[in-house]
């Protein structure tokens, strides 16, 4: 069994980032599992970075605390990281950097490797920033990988520079191998080779599944403000909006941006918007606006540690009683929270069904741990995946003929009421931020604004008689304890159960709002002892579980320094529970 | 169907400065023989915004200040409606302030039509961004501090490629201004003096009368920013009204080659996966 965790830092602006990904899609094209979580601070250059890289022959479900090779590229990766290594473990250390008599050496059985990187750079008159196509070499020789898969990655990525570009590179990464092979010829115990048959696997980020899951749902307008950790949505989507035809528009502030995917859903477009905390605080008095005039529009919310401009680019899950209670006046909303990338985009694609549907904002909860981290994924997985495009009681022109004295807001059963469009032939409408009458017209009079409140929120009644979807049980069912958890905190769960299927399970919840209070009282009473795990300081989704059951969670594990997560800790924490 | 652009009878005061650029919209609609079905109408919130109930059209009655990018929204989306906004002093150059920059930077092909009457109506009487220096009100009782926003250069140098200024005592010249904002295909600023008959004492239709002067009879080049740009701060003794400025240049829709073949929200949603997942492996 192959489960190996690669660690890189170094400075930031030294491709650290991109070292992680290609490990990522070796280990994929190797024919291996990978999750990577990039750690990095709110600076451009001379910060330090770190990347962490799991790969194994199952499903990786997260990073882990402790790793096998530790490689340096600089003092801090070091200094800050070396006691995370396993006994046998394996530091890479650039001997130009660091002086070999002046560290120390952490406890265990570890293995310290000197590679003159600086002196390899300058022999060759490469380029520093060539520095990662060398560690990665290095890498590959010490994990018995192939190195042609490296070549093949740095051409496809230099694709559009010159040849001699990417022929450095390649020279780079084979220097660095080269080394390895003179000078350490066993490398690391647990080897990468490359399997016979190998799957298909995408090596993918939760952000480019929410631009994928946006580009294969139809969406046509992206509206947005550039906030770690969302804007990666906004350059996926940009750079591909001329093979998707979607109109990519970074607009002036978030105020801007709701309105405009407001304005173009009203028109017909299916549209989205992506932000984090701070951005969506100022979106929310649209968020009303989309709630009474009963407007589609699909918001990925990443969060990240707050309050205010809090830890930009670390992760929390601090926002969901926020996003719940958001916008001022009571409305329906919808809040999808996926757990990992395939869920990420299939939930995508549902958010904007859901929001033609129920004429409502819908939410796609995500987090800087889920959003800039990388899985893989099965190809086929997303290929085979498809969810039929429904845009709910949307009239056509010839719909339309049929119809007469159309109200936009007409009173119906399920709280729905057929939608026109502006520019459609024989009708007019007016939506209306004001309370309004079913054809649209202001009022106050108490009888239609009572009808009017009363018809949105059946639209709840509605959806969770057809859609509201429960949480799935993972592991065995006669498990002593259930964890009891919500979105990305799924992979350190599931990482932390394989092995220990007997001790625990995990209640995982990605539908949170509107909840049906019934079942999921029912569940919650039939667990036999229950542990809340969230990335957060108040327990938000056990304070929501209160709410809707009245019942509280026996004990709780809370994380909220801006990191996510490890199995490890988990694990402990079940030793300490059970 | 409503051809005619009219709804419910108007609620506001008797006297209203709102009830000339009513009657100006309804005119220069028909004038420029618009389909009410092609036309739709952003309203931000202020006594201007409750027009929503009184002019039949496609109408979105937004929020206060952030009629103009919905209004832009709208016309991305579906480039072939002729897009106007109806907002106040208040909405739009305090509250959405922003949001006029930028839409006059990007040369978004909608009219706004500002009713600046320099004071808040709807919220009984406080000073609005166009307040003359030194005005009272329930807000300012010691008169306000600020000098007022000059909309017509700030519109000038940010970008727009329409501008006109108004006034709601002069229907049919406004008519005119309105008429030729709509046709024009950019951004088009027109800003309205219009009497507020309950809460501003000071700037009456007669203060107005004996300080507003046609530009048409002035022999004014609108295709000259210099001379645009005196007209604009001509804020005081002697107020312009008329076409200030017009260039022609491409609009933010022209620039997208996703509506080269045509509406975005006619679009077809599929997508062909394949293309897009590829890189990933």
């Amino acid at each position: 069994m192959t489960d190996l965790t690669i660690k890189i830092g170094g400075a930031a602006g030294f491709g650290i980032m991109t070292t992680g990904l290609f490990l990522g899609k070796i280990a994929a094209r190797s024919g291996y599992e990978a999750f990577e979580y990039p750690e990095y601070p709110s600076l451009i250059r001379g910060g330090h970075n770190v990347v962490s890289v799991r790969i194994a022959d199952g499903k990786v479900f997260s990073q882990e605390k402790k790793t096998d090779i530790l490689i340096c590229l600089n003092e801090g990766t070091y200094r800050l990281h070396s006691s995370e290594l396993k006994d046998g473990g394996l530091a890479v250390i650039d001997q130009d950097k660091v002086d070999p008599k002046k560290l120390e050496k952490p406890a265990g059985n570890i293995t310290l490797l000197h590679v003159p990187f600086a002196k390899i750079l300058k022999d060759n008159s490469l380029s520093p920033v060539m520095l990662n196509n060398i560690a990665l070499g290095v890498l590959m020789h010490l994990v018995g990988a192939d190195l042609e898969i490296l070549n093949q990655l740095i051409t496809e990525t230099f694709a559009r520079k010159n040849k001699e570009i990417i022929d450095k590179n390649i020279q780079a990464a084979r220097f660095g191998f080269e080394y390895v092979q003179k000078n350490f010829p066993a490398g690391y115990k647990t080897k990468l080779s490359k399997k016979a048959s190998i799957e298909k696997r995408l090596f993918i980020s939760g952000n480019e599944m929410i631009g994928l899951g946006a580009i294969a749902a139809g969406c046509k307008f992206y509206c947005a403000y550039p906030m770690t950790p969302s804007s990666t949505i906004l350059h996926y989507l940009a750079a591909k909006s001329e093979k998707s035809q979607m109109v990519v528009k970074h607009a002036e502030d978030e105020i801007s941006v709701i309105n405009m995917a407001l304005g173009a859903s009203w028109a017909g477009v299916r549209s989205m918007t992506g932000t984090s905390g701070g951005g969506y605080a100022l979106m929310v008095e649209a968020v009303s606006l989309a709630g009474i005039t009963e407007m589609p529009v699909v918001i990925a919310m990443g969060q990240r540690p707050g309050p205010a401009t809090g830890m930009p680019t670390w992760t929390e899950q601090g926002d969901l009683l926020f996003i719940l209670h958001s916008g001022h006046g009571e409305f329906p909303k919808i809040l999808l929270a996926p757990g990992d990338m395939e869920e990420t985009y299939r939930l995508t694609l549902e958010a904007f069904n859901l929001a033609d549907i129920y004429q409502t904002p819908v939410f796609i909860l995500v987090d800087k741990y889920l959003q800039e981290g990388h899985q893989s994924v099965e190809e086929f997985r997303i290929k085979n995946l498809e969810l039929k495009i429904n845009r709910g009681k949307l009239l056509s022109d010839k719909d339309l003929q049929n119809i007469t004295n159309y109200k936009r807001y007409q009173i119906t059963d399920d709280g729905i009421s057929p939608r026109a469009l502006p520019g459609m032939k024989n009708v007019l409408h007016q939506v209306n931020s004001y309370e309004h009458l079913e054809d649209g017209h202001t009022t106050e009079e108490e009888n239609e604004r009572t009808k009017q409140v009363d018809k949105r929120n059946r639209k709840t009644a509605t959806f969770l008689a057809k859609n509201a979807k429960l949480p799935v049980l993972y592991g065995k069912k006669e498990a002593a304890l259930t964890i009891i958890a919500w979105g990305s905190m799924k992979g350190p769960i599931l990482q932390a159960m394989q092995g220990n299927e007997d001790k625990f399970n995990l209640l995982h919840f990605t539908y949170l709002w509107p909840m049906p209070s019934e079942p999921v009282t029912k569940i919650l009473k039939d667990c036999r002892k229950t542990l809340l795990v969230e990335n957060n300081s108040t327990g938000q989704l056990g304070q929501l579980l209160k709410m809707v059951t009245g019942i509280g969670i026996d004990d709780r594990l809370l994380k909220y320094s801006g990191r996510p997560f490890y199995p490890e800790e988990i694990l402990e924490k079940i030793k300490e529970t059970l | 169907m409503n051809n005619n652009f009219s709804g419910y009878f108007p609620t506001w005061c008797p006297g209203c400065g709102n009830f000339g650029i009513w009657g100006a919209l309804k005119n220069a609609c028909q004038n420029q023989k618009i389909p009410p079905v092609n036309l739709a109408v952003v309203y931000g919130v202020g006594c201007s915004g409750n027009m929503n109930d009184f002019f039949t059209a496609n109408n979105f009655h937004s929020l206060h200040g952030r009629s103009v990018p919905t209004a832009v929204g709208i016309k991305i989306a579906n480039h072939k409606l002729s897009v106007v906004v109806i907002a106040g002093d208040g909405d739009c150059y305090g509250e959405g302030g922003n949001h006029l920059i930028h839409a006059a930077r990007g040369n978004h092909d909608i009219t706004v039509i500002v009713h600046d009457n320099r004071v808040y109506g709807l919220t009984t009487g406080q000073v609005a961004p166009t307040a003359l220096k030194g005005f009272k009100s329930k807000s300012t009782p010691a008169g306000i501090i600020e000098v007022p926003l000059n909309p017509i250069a700030l519109a000038l140098t940010q970008g727009a490629t329409y501008i006109a200024q108004g006034f709601a005592g002069e229907v049919s010249h406004l008519t005119g201004l309105i008429e030729a904002a709509i046709r024009h295909e950019g951004f088009s600023l027109v800003n309205i003096f219009q009497p507020c008959v309950t809460f501003n004492p000071l700037t009456t239709y007669d203060w107005y009368r004996q300080r507003v002067y046609k530009l048409d009879g002035e022999n004014h080049d609108p295709g000259n920013f210099q001379k645009a740009m005196e007209k604009a701060l001509e804020t005081e003794e002697k107020l312009p009204i008329g076409i200030v400025y017009q260039v022609e240049k491409p609009t933010y829709t022209d620039n997208l080659p996703q509506l080269q073949k045509g509406v975005l929200a006619e679009a077809d949603l599929t997508a062909d996966l394949e293309k897009y997942i590829e890189e990933f492996v």
